[in-house]
């Protein structure tokens, strides 16, 4: 069909939650692997590239297509198997990588599958699913996002302080290559040996040789910069974080946390920055306040600036839609959200007990907080939490009226432990030297905040723009990852290249021509498309 | 002191029991049934043994009154400067079902400044007898003032049965005759009957939320007093040719506890209360401004806009507009639930509805079980469309 | 001046599967909580309090664990809790609970003002605020949206009906039930929290008060459940199938049918 035609019908398929919009000459929906694989013989064979796409909630345009072929995976929603490892008590869940987050969810804690096509092993795993109540703890805000999307960009979320990321539970893919075959990884199953080389046997019998490049990863725990590199890595890691690049994931297994009894959640105002930093500290055992003995393990440690409150207060006063939040009183400068699972009420609030101390040791006062122990009430924090980023897109969408190429600008970095103090002073002076509209919040625990930029008219967001770039290069100097949840994509690429030389990066490039010699997957995302001979 | 306990040798230890508790009070320990303390003596469990395995004693009433004394049914006929509330009517009519299983009359208590004119619709409508009190001083409705009245006429003229139109003032009123007379008050009653043996109203209401129905009785004290919502009961043919008794009642009213400063009407609250179509929103329209989609429905189709209780406890829509048990009383002949998943509890306060339709994402939302139309999929996708078609067609 | 708070225990869900089988509920252990209409008296006896100054009482008649429930509504902020406990107080329908709450308010003394959630989520009848009243003897005034203002003997309220709202002047002493419109209600914060583990309940039994036994529990209850049964919801239970395009003709044409038997 004409490419006028071709919007008209799939329009909503040229674009993804970063607002970019693209342009695709053709897509199809598969309803199985073998769908996938033909559609990339067929596209291999016409040299035509191709962008893969799930539920294109991804923030760094990672699906959004430039030209060529859709592959969409949104039909491929089936949960396929399950499995639990009874000597080790592990439950695991295989998905195609269409399943929605949401819908993973609701059905494990349902615990009720659609089992009819399921093997013997999977339907009697589910017998041990009975006896726990077991959760998939990668949380990315957006839980609209596909299963295929999450391992893509190895997403992560506010529970990641304690459970990890996205590839710290996949335990399996399989990956459709260029050439129509697949490789089948489990974890464990390929190593890269002590000399940095790396065999993988794909089910056609091809073998794939390689060596590992020899960049270095930011020490920090939430980096999706561009491909995964450690010594003597699990190379399942490999395509977990590659942004589609090497192929497309067909099957994803994931394992499953069990859930503990005792789930509470407290949001606590300091009086200052520097106090709610300093609170970090004390929960990390970086400092200790007044010989106290905290032992809180907490599952996410998050965080609002001032201008965060301070904007929610204003909203709170004049729109409906925040009337489900408490007050938010004047004198409560900025906040930290923490969440702690336990098996016990009573361990979690012994330390709770020992955390207002701590709070009132730095200054602080314990009676400003606010503490939920059962699901009603912690339901009313997550409302606050989301409350922030909601308050921001209603502010953007307001802007937007008045000139329409306004979009929101958000930071997605994340520094070492004891660059926090520093990434923090960067910001605010940033913000501050170029008289910008922002507001700061995030997963501090793990030293990555979302800085958002309310551009007010286009001169703001050019300058939010080139900030952004700026601090890309800081932070990348201060050892800190470009991208710590939502990906390269596209949008990210020039950031990359703060973080990576031209020769590192063409180290990416060398790994990834070697899964996908001819580009065809995804291009322009992670670096930029250049042709061979180049 | 009340007793209840379970004979050990009946037990099977089936679990029936412990099925019907309502508070989880009965546990089965040995293949027997044992109470626990959470028991509330509520009785649901004796019903339940097919063993005659419970033994559930209550006590003597210390004084027994003569309940020969009482006769008749009662209506308290509600109005507002001048207008009948319709349920008063439909309890008229239920009144009349209910007195000829008994053999008694019919009495509206009408209270009020200026409104007896009213008593010919009453006895149009079924009263055999209509108390009238007009007064000055029962202008604008009171609780205390409307409340002592009628518990002086109550103590005087000792009807058996006092029926309560469960509107907000209803509600209101009913609790403080009823405390007062010290008798027993049934709220919101979907179901009234006499039992044949006994000659006791045997009233019907939803408890839980709505997941269950409990028939209550009132054996021993007068009157037994019921208060139901509007819509539930169908109003008689009015016949203005009937013949009553009206009775000017001159009794001075008592001074009130509360004045009434000001009236603020709202007429968004009362279109729905009347409204025959309703289209209402849950959670599954997804934002606050998703929800313009379901008020444009509600205008092509002339109905009106509600909400269930998580949306308007999130702020999307005002309280005046929640509907179910702690909302507002609704009777549509069609309803149209948009987004909402539909627990029991959600339709337990909706009085029984001729038509329901159902648009919700997930195939498994309990309320296309009570639904009797439903269609899966995205409200935001679903309605423009729809709005659209009727628009075309209403133009054609 | 000097509040009492009326607080009552109910199931955490009213949410019960039943057992079709034997059409009887299935009660899982679910945890008990403060009855979500009495948390929005908690709170606007607090605000009172933060505003004008007040000692505020938490009552509550229940089984002996509802001390801890009264333990979380000082950490919400209510100064002392009072709870009325005794088998001879079991089995009690709204008119033989208000008796109780009369007799263990007269114990706590005087007041200024009595407040009330609307109605409790296992009963939903909203009689007990009322009831109470009248059994007190005292102004009362259901389904208040907002104090306006307190004066020495005199409140201002605005009051929700079925035809919008009144504005209301209610003497005090006096009793209100409120509605959800009225306010946001609090969480804990740690230092609330930490005061309520620390706290005492004062436990009422029997013997505690001045009360006729035969106006208390079943024995003073004039209703009674004949029996309870599962309701049975009678539906068409017709789905529309279809594409998109499909469904929304199908739904635009029922609609519109049954628009005109209805108008």
């Amino acid at each position: 069909m004409d490419n006028n035609t071709f919007i008209k019908m799939y329009g909503e398929y040229l674009r993804d939650e970063s607002r970019l919009v693209g342009n695709a000459e053709s897509i199809v929906f598969p309803k199985s692997e073998a769908e996938i694989i033909s559609s990339v013989k067929e596209m291999s064979r016409k040299n035509i590239q191709i962008t893969t796409q799930g539920a294109r909630t991804g923030l760094a345009a990672s699906a959004v297509p430039y030209k060529g072929h859709i592959i969409n995976l949104s039909k491929m929603n089936k949960v396929t198997g399950a499995r639990y490892d009874e000597k080790m008590d592990r439950f695991f869940i295989t998905v195609q990588p269409g399943v929605l987050l949401s819908e993973l969810r609701k059905y494990i804690s349902n615990k009720s599958f659609n089992a009819n096509d399921w093997d013997e092993q999977s339907v009697n795993a589910l017998k041990y699913m009975e006896k726990n109540q077991w959760f998939y703890s990668t949380d990315p805000t957006e839980t609209s996002a596909s299963m295929g999307g999450i391992a893509s960009c190895n997403a992560s979320g506010a529970k990641s302080y304690r459970y990890g990321s996205a590839r710290d539970h996949i335990t399996g893919l399989r990956v459709v290559l260029a050439d129509g075959d697949v490789l089948d990884i489990k974890r464990g199953q390929y190593i890269a040996g002590g000399d940095s080389k790396f065999r993988l046997v794909t089910e056609g019998g091809r073998e794939i040789k390689g060596q590992l490049p020899k960049y270095k990863m930011p020490d920090v725990k939430k980096n999706t910069s561009g491909y995964y590199n450690m010594p003597e890595m699990d190379m399942i890691d490999l395509f977990i974080g590659s942004d589609g690049t090497l192929g497309i994931i067909s099957e994803i297994e994931v394992e499953l946390n069990k859930a503990q009894k005792a789930d509470w959640g407290a949001t606590i105002f300091m009086p200052d920055e520097d106090k709610s930093v300093d609170l970090v500290r004390a929960i990390r055992h970086e400092i200790t306040v007044d010989n106290i003995n905290l032992k809180l393990n907490p599952s996410a440690i998050e965080f609002f600036s001032h201008n965060a409150l301070c904007m929610l207060r204003e909203q709170q006063k004049t729109n409906a839609a925040f009337s489900n939040i408490q007050e938010i009183k004047e004198s409560y400068h900025t906040a930290v959200y923490i969440e702690v699972e336990s098996d016990s009420d009573d361990v979690v609030w012994t330390e709770i007990e020992k955390l207002g101390d701590v709070i009132n040791g730095l200054g602080g006062d314990e009676d400003d907080s606010w503490v939920a122990y059962n699901p009603a009430n912690l339901e009313k924090l997550h409302y606050f939490r989301h409350a922030c980023p909601e308050c921001v897109n209603m502010q953007i969408d307001n802007i937007k009226k008045t000139d329409s190429r306004i979009t929101k600008l958000g930071t997605d970095m994340s520094v070492p432990d004891n660059k926090l103090k520093a990434a923090m002073k960067m910001y605010n002076e940033g913000i501050g030297e170029n008289h910008l509209t922002a507001v700061i919040f995030g997963h501090i625990g793990n030293n990555h905040l979302h800085v958002n930029i309310i551009p007010q008219n286009m001169y703001e967001y050019e300058k939010g723009k080139s900030l952004f770039l700026i601090w890309a290069e800081k932070i990348a100097a201060m050892g800190g990852a470009v991208s710590a949840e939502h990906g390269v994509g596209k949008l990210k690429v020039p950031f990359l290249k703060k973080m990576y030389n031209e020769e590192e990066l063409n180290e990416m490039r060398k790994l990834k021509k070697l899964f996908d010699p001819a580009q065809i997957f995804n291009r322009g995302t992670i670096f930029e498309f250049e042709e061979d001979g180049k | 002191m009340a007793n209840i306990d379970i004979i050990k040798d009946k037990c099977v230890g089936c679990k029936r029991c412990a099925g019907a508790c309502p508070f989880g009070a009965i546990e089965i320990v040995e293949k027997k049934a044992t109470i626990k303390d959470t028991c509330t003596l509520c009785g649901s469990c004796v019903e339940s043994c097919k063993f005659d395995a419970i033994n559930f004693e209550r006590d003597q009433v210390a004084e027994k009154i003569d309940l020969s004394e009482y006769k008749g049914i009662w209506v308290f006929a509600e109005q507002r400067y001048g207008r009948l509330k319709t349920v008063s009517l439909e309890l008229l009519g239920k009144a009349k079902e209910l007195s000829a299983v008994l053999n008694v009359s019919v009495t509206a208590i009408l209270l009020g400044n200026g409104i007896h004119n009213l008593a010919d619709k009453l006895i149009a409508y079924g009263a055999d007898e209509v108390l009238v009190m007009d007064e000055d001083g029962l202008n604008d409705f009171n609780d205390h003032i409307y409340g002592e009245a009628i518990i002086d006429l109550i103590k005087e003229y000792k009807p058996e049965i006092v029926l309560v139109g469960a509107t907000s003032k209803g509600r209101s009123l009913a609790p403080h005759i009823s405390s007062a007379l010290k008798t027993g008050l049934t709220a919101d009653c979907t179901e009234l009957s006499i039992d044949l043996e006994s000659k006791l109203l045997v009233q019907t209401r939803p408890a839980f939320g709505g997941n269950l129905m409990a028939e209550i009785i009132c054996p021993d004290n007068r009157p037994q007093m019921s208060t139901v919502r509007p819509k539930v009961f169908k109003p008689l043919e009015p016949d203005y040719n009937r013949k009553g008794k009206i009775t000017k009642i001159c009794k001075r009213p008592v001074e009130g506890l509360v004045k009434l400063v000001g009236n603020i009407d709202n007429a968004e609250g009362v279109g729905l209360s009347d409204a025959e179509i309703i289209v209402s929103v849950g959670r599954g329209m997804g934002s606050a401004k998703n929800i313009r989609l379901a008020k444009e429905l509600a205008d092509v189709l002339g109905g009106a806009l509600g909400s269930s209780r998580p949306v308007v406890d999130m702020g999307w829509m005002p309280y005046s507009q929640q509907v179910g048990q702690t909302g507002k009383t609704v009777a549509p002949k069609i309803y149209i639930a948009c987004g909402i998943s539909g627990a029991i509890q959600h339709l337990a306060g909706l009085a029984d509805i001729d038509t329901i339709v159902a648009i919700n994402q997930d195939p498994d939302a309990p309320i296309f079980k009570v639904a009797d139309y439903g269609i899966v999929g995205d409200v935001n996708e679903i309605l423009p469309a729809v709005i659209e078609k009727i628009k075309q067609a209403k133009i054609t | 001046m000097r509040i009492i708070v009326c607080i009552k225990q109910v199931p955490g869900t009213n949410e019960v599967k039943i057992d079709t089988a034997t059409n009887t509920i299935i009660r899982e252990n679910v945890p008990a909580i403060i009855n979500p209409f009495d948390t929005y008296a908690i709170e606007e006896a607090v605000r009172i309090k933060e505003r004008a100054g007040a000692e505020v009482f938490g009552l509550s008649m229940g089984i002996p664990a509802a001390s801890e429930m009264l333990k979380e509504a000082i950490s919400l902020g209510i100064d002392k809790g009072v709870l009325m406990t005794d088998r001879k107080f079991a089995g009690a329908d709204t008119l033989a609970t208000s008796y109780a709450l009369s007799r263990g308010i007269e114990k706590i003394g005087e007041y200024d003002l009595i407040i009330c959630g609307k109605q409790a989520t296992d009963g939903d009848t909203a009689q007990v605020g009322p009831s109470l009243a009248r059994t007190l003897g005292i102004a009362y005034a259901t389904d208040i949206s907002k104090i306006i203002e307190i004066k020495s003997n005199k409140m201002c309220c605005l009051k929700i009906t079925d035809d919008g709202y009144e504005e209301i002047e209610i003497n005090l002493p006096a009793l209100i039930t409120v509605v959800k419109e009225i306010n946001m209600p609090g969480l804990p914060s740690i230092k609330s929290m930490k005061k309520a583990k620390n706290s005492k309940i004062e436990i009422l039994t029997f013997e505690d008060i001045n009360a006729d036994e035969d106006r208390l529990g079943l024995k003073g209850s004039p209703t009674q459940v004949r029996k309870t049964f599962v309701p049975v919801h009678e539906a068409n239970n017709e789905m529309i199938e279809g594409t998109l395009e499909e469904k929304t003709e199908k739904l635009s044409d029922i609609l519109l049918k049954l628009r005109t038997e209805v108008k």
